[in-house]
């Protein structure tokens, strides 16, 4: 299920995680705060692109943001182009009318999802969430919080299967999973029941297991895994922190308009 | 017992280890709704589970963690931004286990109801700053009525809510409430806050 892309070296793979999580978050406070849709794409096309580009997954990020963003784009435009308050009309379906300032509003969120979740993407396409987890680790995340998200991604796609392997058990004892909408409800059931009480029942055990190898030591653990942080990225870092806070300062001043 | 006692007692090896699994359970339960097209989302079982057995804030952690999990995994990064919501599911919901309203099945329903409510109210200013005011999914249509009915972009988005957050908050604690119930004795005794859930 991850959508991490391995096999592609250096360049935007090898930068610290720290600095790619930084670079999503900047991005994120940009797509807020700068006015309309021109600056969105206008950080899209001088951030976001140029690094995909440089990274070599400027195709699959651009794939994997379609996917995600087309479900809302066609929503936001058929709804808030015909049913946003007030507007002027300027195409005529019968009985209701597409309004310029439905679909203004619709471009607008819609650019900002595409920018959202394209800087999203970015990061974790470049990004193994064990490293990632592990440098945040390194700079005072608990270890607890750390176990819990990384043994989540492991365990997901193993549940997915599972489930999947229920609902084809129970198909082949007859279970209609498909007619009336009170049938489909009483499926839910015989599906959840075994895929939910099976997988408790581990959990005891595995609690035994990682006890016994330290779980709870309260001491400084040691890695690995070396986490690369060149000079220039340092210095990047310092520059990703000023430049959101500038935007506000001048978003609340009234330059930005 | 002080508040940071509290929480180490909570947060057991044994509640660190069912967070995942809980987590998962959400997920994996959350897109086999999707699969079997039942107009509930049922994505907060395992949110619920864990908060009536390791208490609110074992609650609040996994629902928070479910939504950003969902996002890291790049399953769907849309679901990221309601974090905040799955949280207080979670809280509300040890909440309510903490005043013993875990233990019949009528007070779970009304916890369940309640829990909806809000969680419509939360999510309204979310869908309406974020995605401007839809979803991506069928339930854009009331969104669509309510506003040419003259509702705002932020009230068509709380109607909506209001219409499908309390029938599937309901529908996940009953659903919650019939695991621990069918879950052997010595396996919810070991759990931090097993008195919530046992008569």
């Amino acid at each position: 299920m991850l959508i991490y892309l391995t096999g592609r070296s250096g360049r935007l793979h090898g930068l610290n995680p720290i600095t790619k999580v930084m670079l999503t978050l900047v991005v994120i406070v940009c797509g807020f705060v700068l006015p309309g849709v021109w600056a969105t794409w206008l950080v899209f096309g001088s951030i976001v692109l140029p690094l995909s580009l440089w990274g070599g997954i400027a195709g699959p990020l651009l794939r994997a943001v379609a996917r995600i963003t087309l479900p809302f784009a066609i929503s936001l435009f058929v709804i808030q182009g015909l049913f946003f308050p007030g507007g002027t009309p300027i195409l005529s379906l019968g009985p209701v009318s597409f309004k310029a300032e439905g679909l203004q509003f619709a471009l607008l969120f819609a650019s900002r999802l595409f920018l959202l979740s394209s800087a999203f993407m970015l990061l974790l396409l470049t990004t193994h969430p064990g490293l990632l987890m592990l440098a945040l680790v390194q700079r005072g995340l608990p270890a607890n919080l750390a176990y819990i998200i990384v043994a989540t991604l492991q365990i997901v796609p193993r549940f997915q299967a599972r489930a999947a392997s229920i609902l084809d058990a129970q198909r082949a004892r007859g279970l209609e999973t498909t007619g009336s909408l009170v049938r489909r409800l009483r499926a839910i059931v015989p599906l959840v029941g075994p895929l939910v009480l099976g997988s408790l029942v581990d959990v005891e055990e595995r609690a035994i297991a990682i006890e016994a190898r330290g779980f709870s030591l309260r001491r400084p653990k040691t890695s690995l895994i070396d986490i690369p942080d060149s000079r220039a990225e340092k210095g990047l870092r310092r520059g990703l922190i000023i430049a959101p806070v500038a935007l506000i300062v001048a978003r609340l001043a009234g330059w930005l308009r | 017992m002080s508040f940071a006692d509290r929480l180490r007692q909570d947060f057991s090896t044994l509640t660190l280890v069912l967070i995942p699994v809980a987590i998962a359970i959400n997920i994996a339960i959350g897109q086999l709704i999707v699969s079997l097209q039942i107009p509930i989302y049922l994505d907060s079982i395992g949110t619920v589970l864990v908060a009536a057995l390791a208490g609110p804030w074992a609650g609040l952690a996994t629902g928070a963690l479910t939504n950003l999990i969902w996002g890291l995994s790049g399953i769907n990064p849309a679901y990221t931004p309601y974090a905040i919501v799955a949280a207080v599911i979670g809280l509300l919901a040890g909440w309510f286990a903490n005043i013993g309203w875990f233990k019949s099945v009528v007070k779970v329903a009304i916890a369940g109801l309640i829990t909806g409510v809000v969680a419509a109210a939360l999510s309204a200013p979310i869908t309406a700053l974020v995605y401007g005011g839809v979803t991506g999914t069928a339930t854009d249509v009331i969104v669509g009525l309510l506003q040419s009915a003259g509702a705002s972009v932020f009230g068509a988005a709380f109607g909506q809510g209001l219409v499908s957050d309390p029938l599937d908050k309901l529908a996940t604690f009953l659903v919650a409430w019939a695991i621990i119930r069918a879950l052997p004795m010595r396996t919810v005794a070991r759990f931090p806050r097993a008195q919530n859930v046992t008569a």
